[in-house]
This record gives structure tokens, sequence and C-alpha cells, in this order.
């Protein structure tokens, strides 16, 4: 029989290979699970086939035909619908025109209301939003609602021409009689033809929906297999791979005293209050699938979050300073290396020497705030040659050196201030090798002398080499905290499932 | 002046440009280059020039303010109502009337920075506001101050330029001086280019963004006094669409609209092609309407490259 939808030899690179001669086989009326840890390359898969995203090289077949989308229309005339995990939703619009969005019925001239609103209906039943007028705002729904809407749009379909159902996350905010209603839908509807490709962290759904399920890996696949053959912890197993922890030994390292205390500290964006206390000399990872929370909680920490509540204390000389607003910590030695550094660190359009020095203008200005030209120009030439940072000089501007050149400047602008509590979240991502290894050994040499460190990252490989402690987030929970030579990949990987796996999320 | 070297370039073109549009009106006209021409541009730049000055940094940092010819209205009917009915030594009604500048920039700052609105919406609110507050405090009419408010805009004996014309060159010094010098500047345009990452840098923007505006609104009162000082008298009616030339000014003189990207003696440069250019124009002979479309076309054209300009980073 042929495949719905074929897979092969998929090439993508950003910076490095994010998928590497990918190969996948879809049935017709199969309901095909794909899990993988973060960074895996779920997201840039799903938008390669619905061609939101172009392939270096890639060979697809749609039932049988060549299948080349070059933007998200085609794969919709192609019969391809998408639930995605970030909803396509638009929030000033109700729900009935959020559902029809991609396929208003009209008739000769204007919007046919009357269908639209049956047909909405219709699609509102089959997921399971009763009770909510379908001329609501979408704005007013609460995310578990917005999911089913999300779904519904995807639904919306017509029969006859949906061939491939992508779904991303479809559940992560549903209470389990929501999800059930779900997976009922999806049983029937693939009982009649439609394939499904069921994207999810959590594991025991996928066991239980999907027929088969396939591991991503290091941008390959691999596994693929009859889902009634495995079992959530083999999936996890899979997923974290056998690979020897290739780092300098294994044994814990000396750390100094107590620097930053961190005191049942909440916020909005992370509700669970945290505690933890880090010390000199240390280097302390948050792992976590996406949106377990981990840049919420170093925002928090650095002061950054709406609603903050507990405190942060930190230790410096002797006296204790309560850590309350970013400007508070900059001033107090501690830095943050935000996730995306093009919205939140680099001033684009700027100098190499103004992104280095503007964040300790302080040490660089005489009487009246005037800055000292000489003085700007040395230390940022120091620093640039320190870390070794390829460009045509600290008056080049930013934006022409690559992400790892640019990731250097952002940690010569902390150490220019003389940080020696670092904040960082994905210091790595998207740098180049070598980049990558000379971030790592600058962040050694700084434990070294005695700095502390949080690190956020999704590399299980960088946070095991780097770190003296890795804390677990789950679902914005701390769920564990290993020491160093007591952690496996394995079971980093399982903590971070933990609370999505077995009992489904109880609130709606 | 003080600047890196790609800005100093676009000054100098700029300059160019100025140069050449004088070169091109000395040769349409017969009287372009006299004494006469140099009086009058010199007696109208100041107001403008300060002004300018204040909208630069306002749209340097990441904002705008519609409401500068207002509060130029304001300042003068304050100055002129203090002088003329309260009865105020002149100094001390001149310093009301900047004040009262001060003001609304304050409002406005405050407004913007701290209660988040956008500032945009609230200087368009005060452009309004201040235009009915010129009107209320001169009861709608013109107030006649008389000569020694004009001392200031008459040229000095021996120097053959103005007092308010030395005071606004001043001002443009100090104020390229404290934008590219200053760690004050410096955290203007880092805010203006990305004020997320200048927060994670730990700096306070609130403070940063209210003061700008102040200080918009206290040049504007300053341009309110040499207004008056020009006309003699306080006029309601003055300034009206004065914010649109600074902006223009600005914005040909090399300042982004998205922040984060400007120069004060550019934007100097930028009120003396304006300036010349209506002046010449109006030496042609060419008709008001006429006039007020070459201009607009010219700041459609400043626009143009600047988003030109945008892309070339």
């Amino acid at each position: 029989m042929t495949a719905r939808i074929t897979i092969k030899g998929l090439n993508k690179s950003f910076a490095t290979p994010v998928l590497k001669q990918l190969a996948l086989q879809v049935a017709p009326g199969s309901i095909h699970g794909l899990v993988g840890e973060n960074g895996a390359g779920k997201s840039t898969l799903i938008n390669i086939i619905c061609g939101l995203l172009a392939a270096d090289s890639a060979s697809l077949t749609l039932d049988g035909r060549a299948y080349h989308p070059t933007s998200r229309t085609d794969s919709l005339a192609e019969g391809l619908a998408l639930a995605s995990q970030e909803l396509s939703l638009i929030e000033t619009l109700s729900i009935e025109e959020n559902i029809l969005l991609s396929s208003f019925p009209q008739n000769a001239v204007s919007i046919d209301r009357r269908a639209v609103r049956q047909q909405a209906k219709v699609l509102m039943e089959i997921v399971g939003l009763r009770n909510i007028p379908p001329q609501t705002q979408l704005a007013h729904l609460s995310l578990a609602e917005k999911q089913l809407v999300e779904l519904a749009k995807a639904l919306s379909m017509p029969a006859d021409r949906i061939k491939l159902l992508i779904l991303d996350e479809p559940t992560s905010a549903l209470t389990s009689s929501q999800a059930d209603q779900v997976h009922k839908i999806i049983k029937q509807r693939a009982k009649s033809g439609l394939s499904v490709i069921y994207v999810s962290h959590r594991l025991d759904d996928v066991l239980c929906v999907c027929d088969t399920v396939s591991v991503l890996r290091d941008g390959v696949i691999q596994l693929t297999a009859a889902s009634n053959s495995l079992t959530s912890n083999d999936l996890i197993r899979e997923m974290s791979g056998e690979e020897l922890l290739q780092h300098s030994g294994d044994e814990p390292r000396e750390t100094g005293d107590l620097r930053l205390g961190i005191e049942q500290l909440s916020s909005a964006d992370f509700p669970e209050p945290i505690s933890l206390q880090c010390h000199a000399r240390e280097i302390i990872g948050i792992a976590g699938l996406a949106g377990a929370g981990r840049s919420e909680l170093l925002h928090a920490i650095y002061g950054l979050a709406a609603d903050r509540q507990g405190r942060v204390v930190l230790n410096r000389s002797g006296a204790n300073v309560l850590i309350d607003s970013a400007n508070t910590a900059a001033k107090n030695g501690m830095a943050l290396i935000a996730e995306d550094r093009k919205s939140q660190g680099i001033f684009s359009g700027k100098s190499i020497s103004f992104n280095t020095t503007v964040a300790g203008l302080g040490k660089l200005s005489g009487n009246l705030g005037a800055i000292i030209p000489k003085r700007e120009q040395r230390v940022s030439e120091e620093l640039i040659s320190r870390l070794k940072v390829k460009c045509e000089g600290t008056l080049q501007s930013i934006d022409r050196l690559s992400g790892g050149n640019q990731q250097k400047v952002l940690i010569a602008r902390w150490l220019q201030s003389e940080s020696d509590v670092w904040l960082l979240d994905e210091p790595t991502r998207g740098v180049d090798a070598g980049s990558k290894f000379a971030i790592h050994e600058q962040l050694r040499k700084l434990r070294d002398q005695g700095a502390t460190m949080i690190i956020v990252s999704s590399e299980l490989e960088e946070l095991t080499a780097l770190c003296d402690r890795i804390l677990v987030l789950s679902n914005k929970k701390a769920v564990a905290i290993f020491k160093r030579g007591q952690w496996s990949k394995e079971k980093l990987l399982a903590a971070a499932f933990s609370e999505h796996k077995g009992e489904r999320a109880l609130a709606g | 002046m003080f600047g890196k070297l790609s800005l100093l370039f676009e000054e100098f073109l700029i300059f160019i440009a100025l140069l050449l549009l004088m070169l091109f009106f000395g040769l349409m006209t017969e009287s372009f280059f006299t004494l006469g021409t140099l009086r009058t541009i010199s007696t109208q730049l100041p107001a403008l020039t300060v002004v300018t000055i204040g909208m630069t940094l306002v749209l340097i940092s990441g904002g705008i303010d519609l409401s500068v010819g207002s509060i130029v209205a304001l300042s003068s009917g304050v100055i002129g109502i203090a002088f003329t009915v309260f009865e105020l030594p002149l100094p001390v009604a001149a310093i009301l009337g900047i004040l009262a500048g001060g003001c609304a920039g304050l409002i406005n700052g405050f407004l913007g920075s701290y209660l988040r609105l956008p500032v945009f919406i609230v200087t368009l609110g005060m452009l309004e506001a201040g235009r009915g507050m010129a009107y209320l405090v001169t009861d709608s009419q013109t107030v006649y101050i008389g000569a020694s408010i004009q001392a200031l805009s008459l040229p000095i004996s021996g120097i053959g330029v103005s007092a308010s014309f030395l005071i606004s060159l001043g001002l443009v010094v100090l104020a390229q001086y404290v934008l590219t010098r200053t760690v004050y500047g410096r955290y203007l345009i880092a805010i203006g280019t990305n004020e997320q990452a200048a927060k994670i840098s730990g700096i306070r923007t609130e403070p940063y963004l209210m003061w700008v505006l102040v200080m918009s609104g206290l040049l504007a009162g300053l341009g309110g006094l040499m207004n008056a000082a020009y006309l003699g008298a306080s006029d309601p009616n003055a300034a009206t669409g004065l914010e649109l030339s600074a902006i223009a000014a600005a914005v040909i003189g090399g300042t982004s609209l998205m922040g984060g990207r400007g120069s004060i003696v550019g934007a100097f440069i930028g009120v003396l092609i304006i300036s010349v250019l209506q002046n010449g124009l109006a030496q042609m002979g060419v008709s008001e309407p006429v006039k007020r479309l070459i201009t607009g076309l010219v700041i459609i054209l400043a626009v143009l490259i600047d988003r030109w300009r945008g892309r070339q980073v």
C-alpha cells in the first residue's frame, strides 16, 4: 500500500545541522507519533513538511506523487492540516471566525454568515467545545479552550480534501476528559483514512493514541516501532541515547561560599515558589523541556518578572543585597545573557565598542558623566582580543559578526562591568563549534576565578560538561536537582518529562 | 562632530546638500546672497533650532513629541501675560515661560514613561491641550510686549548676529556633546535602539524617557521666548505645525524615526536646509501653496532616504 507521506534524505542546517538524512513514512489511516527532546528538530521537520521552511535537500512524496511545498498555501492545497503548538489564532476575532479563517464560506459578494455559524457549531461540538457561543471573542477563552479552537480550525478542512493532519502538542493544556475527546475524534478520523502525525511530550498519550511511534534524536529518526511494543521508559531511553557522557571527570568539584540565596521565588510566569542556594565557584544548570519555565525563572531571579514574590539575596563582599530589579542586579555584579540575543541582547546598528561598554559606562567616564574615549577604546579592544572575537576592529557594526562572535561580545559586556554572578540562557544556541568551545572555556575560567553561574540549556551534553549541579524543571515546577556524578542523561530526561507522564493536567 | 566616522560622513553629505541648495537659489534669484537674506533666516532660525534639538533627542530615545509647537505658543503667552498683566520683570517672565514648557514636558514624560501610554498619543493630546492653554492665557489675542524683548532677536552690534542665534548655536554644540560624549546620551541611544536590552544591561529606562520629554518641553519653552522676541509679541497662533518642521529637520539631518540613531549637528543642518528652502522659494516668488507642496515633498524625500539608510546597516 502506498504510504500517505514519505520523507527521504531530508537535510536541514541552521548554523549547525539540525536534520540529517532524515527518513520517515506515514501509512494511510495511521496515527503516527513523533517524540524527541528539545532541539531534536521536531518543529523544524513539521515546518518543512508544511512548506513553512525550505529544506536544504529532501525528497517528499504525497500518496506516491512528488511533493514540493514552497509555502503554507501549497501544503494547504495538498490537504495538509496543521494544529500548531504556537497557536495560529487571532485574539480579536471570534471563535467561528478563527475556525473558518482559511476557508470562509462565501456567497457571491460577502461571507455567508449563517454557513459560518453552522459549520463552526458542528466543529465545536466535535472537539468538545460546548456551552460557549461561537461568536465569543477568542481573547476571552482559556488556554485549553483556545487549543480546542486550534484543533477545530485544523479539522475544518473538508473531509474529501484533508489527507494529513499534523498535531503539535495538541493536549498540553487540556484536562483528561478533554484530551480523551480529542483522541476519540482522531481515532475516528483515522479509521476513515486520515493520516495523523502526533507530536507530544505526553508519552502515555502518545502510546495510547498512536499505532506507530518514531523517536527523533540528533537529527535522525532513531527508532520507529508499533506503539504496543513500547513503554514510555523505552521512549525516554531512545531519546537520551547511549552515548558516554564526554566531559572532564565525574567527580564533584570544590565550591565556595554562599553567593546567591533564592528564597521562595515565584512570579506571574513561574507560579510555583522555588528556593535555591548558589555558591561561588559553582555552575548550576537548569534543564527541562520547552515551556518548562527555565527562561522565566532566570528572569525572575534577575528582577525582571511581573508579580515577583519571594526574595533573591546576593552576598557581596560580606553585605547582603536584596535584588529587586534589573537595575539593582546589574549594579551589583549580576549579569543576564538572555535567550534571544537579537531582541534582548544586541544593540543592532551600533559598534562592537558600544555593545561591549554599555553596561559598565560608569567606569569609563569622568566628571559630569563625560565618557573618556581613549579609555573606552582601550577597554573594548582588550576584551575583544581576550575573547578572540573575529572582527575588523571595535568600531565595526555588531550586525556583521557571526552569532558566535556576537555571543562573545555579550560576554565581554558583562566582563567589562566585572560581574561575578552570571545568568545565561542558551549561551551557545546558533553558535558554531569553534566559538562554542571557546565560550565553554571562558565560562570554566570565570568559574575557577570565583564566579557563580546559572545556565539554562536545551543541550544536556552542555550542562553535563559544565555544571556542578543540574536543576530540572518540568511544567513550571522544580522537580529534581542532581549533583555532579549522580546524574545520567536518562535520569535528567525522565525528570523533565515527569510532569507530563501519568497524571494529566488537572486544571482546564 | 564628536561622532563616529559613518555619521561624520553623513553629516558631510547633508552639508553638501545645503551648499547645493544655496547655490541653486543664488543662481535663480538676484538677492539670495545678501545680508538681508542672512538676517531674515537668522532671526527665524533660533526658535526652530532649539525645538529641533529637543525633538532630535526625543526621536533618538525612541519617542516623539508632537506638542512642541503648542508649547512654544503657550510659553510665549505666559511670558507676555507675566510681563504685561502681572508686570513681572522680563527675565522672570522669561523663566516662567520656559518652566511652563517644562511642566508640559513633565506631564508628557510622566504619562509616557511611568504610565506607559504611547508617547505619540500623549503628545498629540498635549498638542491640543497646550494650544488651548495658550489661547486661555492670552485670552485668544496677541499680547504686545515691545522693544525690551526684541533685543534678544536683534543683531548684537559688532557681532552681527542676535543673542537668540548665539544661544541656539551654543545649545547645538552642547547637545551634540551630551549626546555623543556623555553617559546620559549613550543611554538615550541604547534605549532608543533596544529598550529591552537596555533594561537587561541595568539601565533604568523610565527616568531617562521622562527627562528627555521634559528637556523637549523646556527647549520648546525657550523657543517660545525666542519666538516672542522675534515678533515683539505673544501670538497664541504662533508655531502652528512647528513640530512637523522639527521632525523634518531631524530626519534630513540623519535621525532615524525608529530611534537609536541621530545627530544634533545634522539636525541643525536640516534646519538650515528647511530655512534656506522656504526663504529661497519665497524670494523666487513662489506662491505659498506651492511652497508648502515643495517642502512636503522634501520631507517625504528625507524619510525615503532615512529608510534607505536604515537598510545599509
